[in-house]
């Protein structure tokens, strides 16, 4: 990793602190901002998978989800270390993702992100229907974690700045990833998954690799968000939330792992506002996303690139 | 990180400042509307609007509440838990509203519950009727002029035993509302002396409830009752009539299983169908006939169970005009054991202890695609004991006894 590399993330992590000191920066606007860098961090964990590794996973939400129900179990029966609930969430989305990804990774393409599909619609199934875990309405009010004994996590601001810091660790760590000659390889078996393997590395166990670091990273997403909601309930699971998670990683710019943290953030922050005033507001969304994907197709990250219609039609 | 990348997440993160304008200096209050606006509860929700507009309509013209005009933020709650919960932390946090009424769905009212308890906001709840909202999870600042399960169980068990039958299949949605009223019907069916002979729950938003008919058919139980809401009802209606079962079984549901205005397309399904609800454009009363007149003059249609939204707001209204405060304790202490004659039902009472309103209760049979009155239940004999921190149903078991 560069100096400039390290200074501009730095600069970045300066300004994202500096966020709560805004003027307008009210309660309602730190959560809101909680959101956005979390689901921007899960879109950049994703990236990992799209983007460099070109495995489309259609079930990261069961990874979220998984981490929300380890902390919530946790936090319902009055464990409330912070640190507990992320090894609870570590471990079951650990296990979770060892499952899936030996099986996923077995196949490629469409039957990858099917299989992702089904195993995340079983979890979802299986949460939906368990009363010991809420059954449809999940486990709800459960209290703030505590960071050491006697502080609570419990205000919007402690919260912005748990996600911020988890942010930066999460970017630390798919930058080395990507930078490494893990990444590399990740990168050769998207360009050509069968040189990669006749070049002699294993192409599965580097599969399984990414899919365990790109699920850890969510389910930890995941273990944070009942701290901030109250709550973990089975339609954090559902499919639609991981077609979200795709959006935002396409919205920000394939394979640039900064691009899905915009697309993450700009997803939930014009999902909220477009949503005020527009009931039907996945139109407005979906209309956003074509757009992006026919001028910017290498999303917001690359908006100096922006194509003309011409040469879009030209196929260029 | 380039610093080039620094620009659009600080203009993604400016973005939110939108719609943080200064308020207006004219002299406002906010109050927040929170409810199902598209899909399976769709109609409830828009319901609940017009309920609420029609009362804040009525005192800004006369007014206003303590000298401010009510401004109503509407917003979709998506019928889940996390859009609900988000939404209603915009409503309190950022647009300030005074008074939250919501949501639609159980599930999301229990989620929203703790929004208000948290940020110390009225909370009304008027369509919403799982049991553990007075009971395990009340709070101070929660009221309802919703008759929850309990309350419907009490007044309609009776009646199924008595005049359509002892054999009964509770067939309900799987969330936390039809949970909460085929826990409390089963429950009020076996202690009358019925016999419940079998149970099942649907998913919400079920789009095929086929494969449940032949369990039901299997138990040929004399009543089939149903609690399901919205648009899952319809097509509920429409299947069971298809597979002639709205002719072999007596049917009979729980309040919200429709709307009046649902009613006149699936007349012929409906025809027959009981239930226990708290108005009825086609009730004689002389007070929800008035209401439904000046509702139907505004909006061109005839009101319906929604009207309790309309409620909430004169009786927060009025609790602020007493303390001459919008401090949600204050408002919370003035609204225990407050009366209101104008109601849509005419005079009403908050009880003190959960913060339930004692409302008379009426069962109604659909004929013609009309919800008719055959029987009123006084509010003192269905509302039930006040429950607050206790289970109402502990010890309950789906387990069906078998009857020799």
């Amino acid at each position: 990793m560069s100096n400039r590399t390290l200074a501009g993330a730095a600069v970045a992590l300066a300004a994202l602190a500096a966020v709560p000191a805004l003027p307008f920066m009210s309660k309602y606007y730190l959560l809101l901002a909680f959101d956005a860098l979390l689901f921007g961090a899960i879109a950049m964990s994703l990236d990992l998978l799209i983007g460099y590794t070109g495995l489309v996973s259609f079930g990261h939400a069961a990874f979220f989800g998984l981490g929300a129900y380890a902390t919530a179990v946790c936090l319902e029966r009055k464990i409330v270390s912070l640190w507990i609930c992320l090894a609870a969430a570590v471990v079951v989305v650990g296990l979770y993702a060892l499952l899936v990804s030996y099986f996923a990774t077995a196949r490629r393409g469409i039957y990858f992100a099917l299989l992702t599909l089904i195993f995340a619609e079983v979890v979802y199934t299986f949460f939906r229907y368990t009363q010991t875990f809420g059954g449809s309405d999940g486990i709800q009010g459960v209290p703030a974690a505590e960071l050491a004994p006697g502080v609570a996590l419990d205000t919007p601001l402690k919260n912005y700045y748990l996600v911020l810091v988890f942010l930066a660790l999460a970017w630390l760590t798919c930058r080395t990833l990507v930078g490494s000659h893990f990444g590399r390889v990740l990168v050769a078996i998207r360009e050509n998954e069968d040189r990669a393997r006749f070049l002699g590395y294993n192409v599965t166990r580097y599969k399984m690799g990414v899919c365990l670091v790109s699920a850890l990273l969510t389910g930890v997403a995941g273990a944070l968000y009942p701290g901030r909601s109250g709550f973990a309930t089975p339609d954090l699971m559902l499919w639609t939330v991981s077609g979200e998670f795709i959006i935002m990683v396409m919205i920000g710019g394939l394979g640039t792992l900064v691009g899905p943290v915009i697309g993450g953030v700009f997803f939930v922050v014009l999902q909220e506002k477009v949503s005020s005033y527009v009931d039907w507001y996945f139109i407005v969304i979906g209309l956003v996303l074509v757009l992006i994907v026919l001028f910017m197709p290498k999303g917001l990250l690359g908006f100096r690139r922006v194509q003309g219609f011409a040469q879009w039609r030209s196929g260029q | 990180m380039r610093a080039k990348t620094l620009v659009p997440v600080v203009l993604a993160l400016a973005v939110i400042a939108l719609g943080a304008a200064p308020a207006s200096a004219q002299k406002v209050v906010k109050i927040g509307d929170l409810g199902s606006k598209v899909g399976v509860f769709e109609g409830y929700g828009k319901y609940q609007t017009m309920a609420i507009q029609m009362a804040v309509e009525e005192l800004n013209a006369k007014g206003g509440v303590l000298g401010h005009k009510i401004e109503i933020i509407s917003e979709d709650d998506e019928t889940k838990p996390a859009p609900a919960v988000r939404k209603a932390e915009k409503l309190i946090l950022q647009d300030d509203v005074k008074l939250l009424i919501g949501a639609v769905s159980s599930g999301s009212t229990l989620a929203v519950m703790d929004v208000t308890k948290k940020h110390k906001v009225i909370h009304w709840n008027s369509v919403s009727c799982a049991e553990f909202m007075r009971t395990t999870k009340f709070h101070k600042y929660y009221f309802s002029n919703q008759p929850d399960s309990r309350m419907q169980a009490t007044g309609l068990a009776k009646y199924i035993v008595d005049k359509m039958g002892k054999k009964v299949y509770i067939f309900y949605t799987d969330y936390a509302m039809g949970q909460s009223d085929g826990r409390q019907f089963k429950t009020a069916l076996e202690k009358l002396g019925g016999d419940v002979v079998g149970v099942a729950g649907a998913p919400l938003d079920t789009k095929d409830f086929s494969p449940w008919f032949g369990a039901i058919n299997q138990a040929n139980p004399d009543v089939l009752f149903v609690a399901f809401a919205g648009t899952d009802s319809l097509r509920l209606m429409t299947q069971l009539h298809s597979f002639g079962m709205t002719r072999k079984y007596k049917l009979a549901g729980i309040d919200c299983f429709l709307l009046q205005q649902d009613l006149p397309a699936i007349a012929e399904p409906m025809e027959g169908f009981v239930q226990l609800a708290h108005f009825s454009p086609y009730n004689q009363d002389k007070n929800m006939q008035a209401f439904n007149a000046r509702f139907k003059k505004r909006f061109g249609t005839d009101a319906n169970i929604m009207a309790g939204a309309y409620d909430a707001v004169l009786f927060w209204a009025a609790a602020a005009e007493k303390v001459g405060s919008f401090d949600a304790d204050r408002i919370a202490e003035a609204q225990e054991g407050m009366c209101l004659d104008n109601t849509h039902i005419g005079r009403q009472c908050i009880r003190k202890e959960d913060h339930q309103v004692v409302m008379d209760m009426h069962l109604y049979q659909v004929k013609g695609g009309k919800n008719l009155p055959i029987a009123t239940i006084a509010g003192k004999d269905s509302i039930g004991e006040p429950m607050v921190g206790k289970d109402p149903v502990e010890g309950f078991t789906w387990e069906i006894k078998k009857k020799n």
